[in-house]
């Protein structure tokens, strides 16, 4: 599989306000197969929104590059444009920057950014919003009559009718209840399958990235901490403990048991793998 | 009189071009004085609307529903000063919620509104940030704060008015778990150590483990109300009506179900771990 994203040694410094200077990021490298999820986690103020702003041009490099297929995207600085096009960036509380009359021109307005007028345009609009389940009949609504968790759909669905092939989300399920997270998570999975998308997701929520991700990013004080798979990065709790992070709750209870009980597995991080192996151990404590 | 807060026969309705919406429907809740009440509900539950009918920022849209703060009707607006006084609110986005470039500037607002000398002024500010932990940043622009610390300082904003009873909608919503954790700990340290009667509303179960009662609201109507640990316990009932569940619960859920016999009503690590290895029979191992 080739790589889609490839970083290498990012350096960025803010000038003069040395207040913010922890933002920076400091020579980050790594890179992402084409159709890969990527979860980015670290606490506040670690870099993660730092990096994925450098990942579609929005911020350039102080030094080091970011290639996206293969292509140092700050080679024509004057085609910067298209690289926001092939990699899409939706921010965090999104539907705060919806702003136009009907949910439809909302959704409409990257696509006709990049040129699509007329049946191409609604042909666009129609065919993400059917990827993504929003029904026809909410193209004439105003985005402010509908309910926090479709306003941020539509507002995400905006940044995918552009048929980004790198989707980067920036806290796309924080404020949401369950009902609205679900329904954000099935959203980016049925993108990323639809289009052979690459995905990288920003969370506090590890339940949820244990769940969803290939791959975590760590990020702490502006450096790449780790990356790897959801298993080997859970499997440190102790150092994500150390730069205030932490691994899934059930993980967390069976590292409780272990303190008291050591043969107790603690490499299991969802609900469901927890359940499982803790239903063994006590059919094998039955049977003994 | 010791209830702080009483709803009585309360409706409340949108009235717009798409026709009336009625949010909450007959609904009767009281509030006991000095009380930790966590209101859980998914969004569009009316939990909100519950919130702001708690101060008076809105009123029964019903003539026989009444909202009494002390025993005062919020419908008289006469009163409603009194009941601002009485009862303050914290919302869910701390940024909407700070109006000064300085701190301490922005936790004087309330009491100079209220017409204090300033060193009576100085002193509710002072005495608020020390209640939120955050005197240390008192000379601090908040635009450099944390989102935990920002909204620590909007509840020292509203706590520097004394207020008897605090609502507080959702205040972790946009917050990390840092932050979110900050946040509770100083909710529940101004209840237990100040005395004042709170009112959290959240989706967020954990944030009800140490509530008095717990109160789930669905569609307007009250659907259970109880201690955290009845309410907990029939996870049923609240991933039917859209609620984060911890996965500490729903383990335990989870591994009843499947024929394991244990008790269900944990939240915290700890007590989940020591409930699976007490059911389990690690002991013996």
């Amino acid at each position: 599989m080739s790589n889609i994203i490839e970083v290498n040694n990012l350096c960025y410094s803010y000038d003069g306000d040395a207040q913010i200077v922890k933002d920076a990021v400091h020579n980050v490298s790594f890179t992402v197969k084409s159709g890969e999820i990527i979860g980015i986690i670290g606490h506040t103020g670690s870099g993660k929104s730092t990096l994925i702003q450098h990942l579609n041009g929005l911020l350039k490099p102080s030094s080091g590059e970011i290639k996206i297929e293969g292509k140092n995207i700050w080679e024509e600085p004057k085609k910067i444009r298209d690289i926001r096009f092939k990699v899409g960036l939706v921010f965090q509380y999104p539907e705060y920057q919806l702003f136009e009359e009907t949910v439809f021109s909302d959704i409409a307005f990257g696509p006709k950014n990049m040129g699509l007028t007329g049946d191409e345009l609604v042909g666009r609009v129609e065919k993400i919003c059917d990827v993504v389940g929003i029904k026809r009949e909410y193209f004439e609504k105003s985005p402010f009559d509908l309910s926090g968790g479709e306003k941020r759909r539509v507002a995400i669905a905006g940044v995918m009718a552009m048929e980004p092939k790198v989707l980067i989300l920036d806290e796309p399920i924080a404020g949401l209840d369950p009902k609205g997270r679900r329904e954000v998570i099935e959203m980016v999975r049925r993108y990323r399958q639809q289009f052979d998308a690459t995905v990288l997701i920003v969370s506090h929520n590890m339940e949820d990235m244990a769940v969803l991700a290939d791959r975590l990013l760590v990020m702490n004080g502006g450096k790449l901490e780790m990356f790897d798979t959801v298993y080997n990065v859970f499997s440190k709790g102790d150092a994500l403990k150390k730069i205030g992070l932490s691994v899934p709750m059930v993980t967390r209870v069976l590292n409780t048991i272990k303190e008291k009980y050591s043969g107790v597995r603690t490499d299991i991080f969802t609900i469901d793998d927890a359940v499982k192996y803790l239903c063994e151990l006590s059919a094998g404590d039955s049977n003994a | 009189m010791d209830n702080q807060i009483e709803f009585k026969n309360v409706a409340f309705s949108y009235d717009n071009e798409q026709g009336k919406r009625d949010i909450i429907k007959d609904f009767n809740l009281s509030i006991k004085r000095g009380s930790f009440t966590v209101i859980l509900g998914h969004n569009g539950s009316g939990k909100s609307t519950v919130a702001k009918l708690m101060n008076g920022l809105y009123k029964p849209t019903n003539s026989d529903g009444t909202v009494l703060v002390d025993g005062i009707d919020t419908k008289d607006e006469k009163n409603e000063i009194e009941i601002r006084r009485k009862v303050g609110l914290v919302f869910q986005n701390p940024d909407n919620q700070l109006v000064a470039s300085i701190v301490e500037e922005d936790v004087a607002f309330g009491p100079e509104n209220l017409g204090f000398a300033p060193e009576k002024t100085r002193e509710r500010v002072d005495e608020a940030l020390k209640a939120v932990d955050m005197y240390e940043f008192r000379k601090s622009t908040p635009h450099h704060l944390s989102g935990g610390q920002k909204q620590r300082v909007a509840i020292a904003g509203i706590i520097a008015m004394k207020p008897e009873c605090l609502i507080l909608d959702e205040p972790t919503a946009m917050l990390d778990p840092k932050g979110r954790a900050e946040v509770i700990r100083i909710i529940e340290k101004l209840n237990r150590e100040n005395g004042i009667t709170v009112v959290l509303i959240t989706h967020f179960m954990e944030e009800a483990q140490s509530a008095d009662r717990v109160v789930l609201l669905s569609a307007g109507e009250i659907i259970r109300d109880g201690t955290p640990k009845e309410i907990f316990s029939d996870i049923k009932t609240l991933k039917a009506v859209g609620l984060d569940v911890p996965q500490t619960t729903e383990l335990l859920y989870e591994l009843k179900e499947n024929g394991i016999d244990i008790n269900t009503d944990a939240i915290s690590v700890e007590e989940t771990a020591a409930l699976i290895s007490a059911a389990l029979h690690l002991e013996e191992k």
